[in-house]
């Protein structure tokens, strides 16, 4: 067996002392930076790649690929406690995982991501191992026009997200679809909706709506419910999971890992959606009777295991050929650069040790993740007792810290309060925002797609039936749609027959 | 008139939807619209902002005739207190520097609270700014200054 | 109370004057307008330690991106010339802004004090492996026979590749479809999986496709062949010699630097570029060293400015 021999060369690399002390400073800075909101992998990558350039290739690579999963696994932590998601896959954490939090579950909240997230990260790892380069094959089969389909798709699904009504939902998806429109158009490089203003020229930040939306916003909410304000974390029960929810959670967990593992391997906005997906699957499937939105352990095991799947696989089109996924992969491609490998198909023929020693370093740091947060949970869950009053000042400094620090900009500080006033209003109308989050991150890119789709076609609008892909996607949003119609549609009929 | 209005949440947010749509449509006819081969900037975000109009007037028209919960009071003072924190974070951050905007930030809004006492509030905002500068810009190194240029020789 | 007053001014210019002197006494930030981990923060990020070593103070690298940049280099014309205010820019924030956008805040030419061009890159120019061209001569062919029907793949309107594409069309009497992308990444991936067919990029982000045969190489935009594909020719030896293209990254201050100020920042930029170390490092990421001295630096920037000013005209290019 080949894969033996390249998973026992890559064991033997991520196994030496540096490559295993490193991916250890890797996963704890990337925790560490996913807890506070604002600071992101990326810039903290860019920060310490100078310190990595007397480092062996392999181990910075190691290191600086612990930074991005252990972010993405942190971020996780505060979107649970205290409803800040730091990135857009933590949106949907926040839905249920603050949810349990508020019901006194915080611990197994984060129990759930944790496991979650190692089991994905482990399959996602062998999937690495044994498909890496048919799956990035397949990647490139998408252009444009499947990446429209794609997110035409995500977005009919995401509908599915919304648990209020129907027609808000599809009123915040295009509220934020507009939303993220502002800042530089990508075609034609004009600015769009900036009234001028430099500091809205490359768009507002994603960080910036969410800390707004959520974590400004759900301080005034829990500042004006007077009497139920501190005492509504005093009574924490269960740190940890019984087997039974293990066993409830564990198909959740599957399905995740299957989402996020196939999403991710996509370049261009693949990993956004797969937490997405992996929430409204399910919302569909769950037996659960706890309603999504309230606190629901299948609304964190799914798209925590995708988000954490996605993550690993996202590697796939870097290693294998030398195309960045996101803005990590691209500065993980310079740091590969600036130790004299150069990134393309012939990294995994000529540096074998370097593939392979990434890859089961990988799964090792995800075993160090796990092993490094489940004791920490006691300490989490402790710190949300503390008295409201006390906490939330706190958490408004990460927030304006962390705001600040992403363009050091006084501006995003202000806008960061302006989302939380709008924020508050939504609240008191009943409109969610998870859908326009939604909406604010896959604006842009679908208007990217759709019109390079029609740029590249000189305006053929059948390429989005006529190429295979494209159109099963369509097709099965087309679906999708109506299973989401049929039941509010069947559901009037029935409260027209009540009445 | 709010007898006619039979939901207001439904009301308001059409009346929100629909604004932000005619305002945006409104805004997107300074930009170049293009053809749907080659379009221009204003092409999609015209699209998303009709789109947006019909939504609410939708919402509009439903809320006439099904009936839903008055909206809740506005908690005037918590969120005055919170946002016009984080403002004054905004303003003080360069000019008076990091220590004195953190203290700040997080006296002012803890006053929002009930439980609000001025000691307690003041003993938080020095260990919290303490705690920040140290892990922020000592330990990350973030480009802020402690002090800022008010203070500068 | 005016007592005060004049003694604190008084120290103010004693202070102000002792800094001078003693310069650097504090920190020396170094302003890139671009979110970390592109080409500009790179270099400026490993030039830091020999600049401080130099300087015996620390260089913070302080990213202010925005607007193509504009907002860093206009927070950089703002800043006090003492030395203690960088810009480390690309050909974009220099040579092109001010053609492009209409609201631009500074003056390249007259806002700064030119220090160095410390790096620049020739664009190789790629195509995917199943367009029928094996040379620049079959690929005008080519692009000629299918009337303007070819897609090119840019990182960004406005971009240096982008401009490089605008220059190619004017020099050979061609034309195509400009695609732009957000960055080099993507234009990359689509141009390997054949979506996009043609397009300039960075040698060293595009060699490991090359030689693994995913990508064709055609022509480089520099004035010599490169060390790693010597059987890749110029654009000048396939005929059009005035379609030699660099992408490259300067520093400046703002204007009005002390002259013994400015001689010892770029005294620590020097001793930086030409430590063995960092060249090598900026040399594996595709940059060659230039170092040039601030009288190049202003020639070379005049040189640049007149000729993509023409070539923006030329081609059309506006951003709307």
């Amino acid at each position: 067996m080949d894969i033996l021999a390249n998973l026992s060369l890559g064991f033997s690399t991520a196994f030496g002392l540096a490559n295993l002390f490193y991916c250890f400073i890797g996963v704890v800075l990337g925790t560490l930076i996913g807890v506070l909101p604002g600071l992101g992998p990326v810039a903290t990558i860019a920060m310490l790649l100078p310190i990595t350039f007397n480092f062996e290739p392999v181990t910075a690579l190691i290191m600086l690929a612990g930074i991005f999963y252990g972010a993405q696994y942190g971020g996780s932590t505060t979107a649970i406690l205290v409803n800040l998601p730091g990135e857009a896959s933590s949106v949907i954490t926040a839905l249920d995982g603050y949810a349990m939090a508020r019901n006194g579950q915080a611990g197994k909240a984060l129990a759930t991501a944790a496991i979650g997230s190692f089991i994905a990260g482990t399959i996602a790892t062998f999937l690495i191992a044994l498909f890496a380069p048919p799956l990035a094959e397949m990647a490139m089969q998408f252009g444009p026009a499947e990446y429209f389909s794609l997110l035409v798709m995500g977005l009919i699904v995401s509908i599915i997200l919304a648990h209020g009504s129907l027609l808000h939902a599809i009123g915040m998806i295009l509220l934020g679809l507009l939303l993220g429109i502002i800042g530089t158009d990508v075609n034609s490089g004009a600015e769009r909706f900036t009234f001028g203003a430099p500091w809205l020229a490359d768009g507002i930040g994603f960080v910036v709506l969410a800390m707004g939306m959520y974590g400004v916003g759900e301080i005034v909410n829990n500042l004006e419910k007077k009497e139920t304000r501190d005492v509504m974390l005093k009574h924490v029960s269960g740190l940890r999971l019984s087997w039974a929810e293990f066993k409830q959670i564990l198909p959740s967990i599957l399905r995740g890992t299957g989402i996020g593992s196939f999403l991710g391997i996509l370049p261009g906005g693949g990993a956004v959606l797969s937490s997405f997906a992996a929430y409204a699957v399910e919302k569909k499937l769950s037996k659960n009777p706890i309603p999504f939105g309230e606190g629901a352990i299948e609304g964190v095991a799914g798209p925590e295991s995708a988000n954490n799947a996605g993550a690993q696989t996202s590697f796939i089109p870097m290693l294998t050929l030398g195309i960045p996924s996101n803005p990590t992969m691209a500065i993980m491609i310079g740091a590969m650069m600036i130790h004299s490998i150069q990134p393309g198909p012939a990294v995994l023929t000529e540096q074998p040790a370097l593939f392979w020693g990434l890859i089961v370093s990988m799964w090792i740091g995800n075993f160090f993740l796990i092993v490094l947060n489940l004791p920490l949970i006691g300490m989490w869950v402790k710190l949300i007792t503390a008295p409201y009053h006390l906490m939330y000042p706190v958490i408004l400094v990460f927030c304006a810290i962390g705001v600040i620090s992403i363009n050091n900009t006084e501006w995003d500080v202000f806008m960061m309060a302006a989302f939380g006033l709008i924020g508050y209003i939504f609240g008191k109308l009943e409109c969610e925002p998870a859908p326009m989050l939604l909406g604010f991150i896959l604006g842009p890119m679908m208007e990217e797609y759709l019109r390079r789709a029609l740029l590249m076609s000189s305006g053929d609008a059948t390429v989005f039936f006529t190429r295979p892909l494209s159109a099963t996607m369509l097709a099965f949003a087309a679906i999708a749609l109506v299973v989401v119609l049929l039941p509010s549609i069947s559901k009037k009929r029935e409260e027209t027959f009540k009445e | 008139m709010s007898s006619l209005i039979k939901h207001p949440k439904d009301f308001y947010a059409g009346l929100m939807y629909a604004s932000v749509g005619a305002a945006a449509a409104w805004i997107c006819r300074d930009y170049t619209m293009g053809s749907a081969v080659r379009m221009g900037p204003a092409y999609f975000p015209t699209l998303l902002a009709i789109l947006l109009i019909m939504v609410g007037v939708a919402s509009l028209i439903r809320s006439f005739f099904h009936r839903g919960e008055a909206i809740a009071a506005f908690a005037w003072k918590e969120l005055g207190l919170v946002l016009g924190a984080i403002v004054l974070f905004g303003l003080l951050v360069r000019v008076a520097g990091l220590a004195i905007a953190l203290i700040l930030l997080v006296v002012i809004s803890a006053w929002a609270s009930q439980q609000f006492k001025l000691k307690t509030a003041v003993l938080l905002a020095v260990v919290t700014t303490a705690a920040s500068i140290l892990v922020f810009v000592k330990g990350l190194g973030l480009p802020f200054a402690i002090l800022g240029t008010w203070f500068a020789r | 109370m005016k007592k005060i007053l004049t003694a604190a001014l008084t120290a103010l210019v004693l202070a102000t004057g002792a800094q001078a002197a003693g310069y650097p006494d504090k920190p020396v930030t170094n302003i890139v307008p671009f979110p970390p981990g592109g080409s500009t923060d790179m270099l400026a990020r490993f030039m830091t330690q020999k600049m401080a070593e130099k300087l015996g103070q620390p260089v913070i690298v302080e990213n202010k991106p925005g607007a193509t940049g504009a907002i860093g280099a206009t927070q950089v014309k703002r800043a006090a010339p003492d030395g203690y205010t960088l810009l480390t820019g690309s050909i974009g924030v220099w040579a092109v802004n001010p053609f492009l956008q209409k609201n631009l805040a500074y003056d390249p030419a007259k806002d700064f004090d030119l220090l160095t061009v410390a790096v620049r890159a020739p664009n190789i120019l790629v195509t995917n492996p199943n367009v029928p061209a094996k040379s620049v001569g079959e690929l005008v062919a080519y692009l000629k026979s299918k009337q303007g029907k070819v897609s090119f793949a840019s990182s960004g309107a406005g971009s240096s590749d982008h401009l490089s594409i605008a220059l190619f069309w004017q020099q050979t009497g061609t034309t195509g479809i400009h695609v732009p992308y957000k960055g080099g990444g993507p234009a990359i991936s689509d141009l390997v999986a054949g979506h996009a067919e043609v397009s300039f990029q960075n040698l060293n982000a595009v060699i490991g496709h090359i030689k693994a045969g995913k990508l064709k190489a055609l022509a480089t935009t520099g004035d010599k062949r490169s060390a790693l594909l010597p059987d890749v020719p110029t654009l000048a030896e396939s005929g059009y010699k005035d379609a030699v293209v660099y992408s490259w990254q300067a520093i400046g201050a703002p204007k009005g630097l002390p002259e013994d100020v400015k001689a010892k920042v770029l005294d620590s930029m020097m001793s930086a570029l030409k430590d063995p170390d960092v060249a090598k490092k900026l040399t594996d990421l595709g940059f060659e060293i230039v170092a040039s001295s601030p009288k190049e630096f202003a020639l070379f920037l005049q040189m640049e400015l007149a000729r993509w000013k023409t070539v923006i005209e030329v081609g059309h290019i506006t951003l709307d």
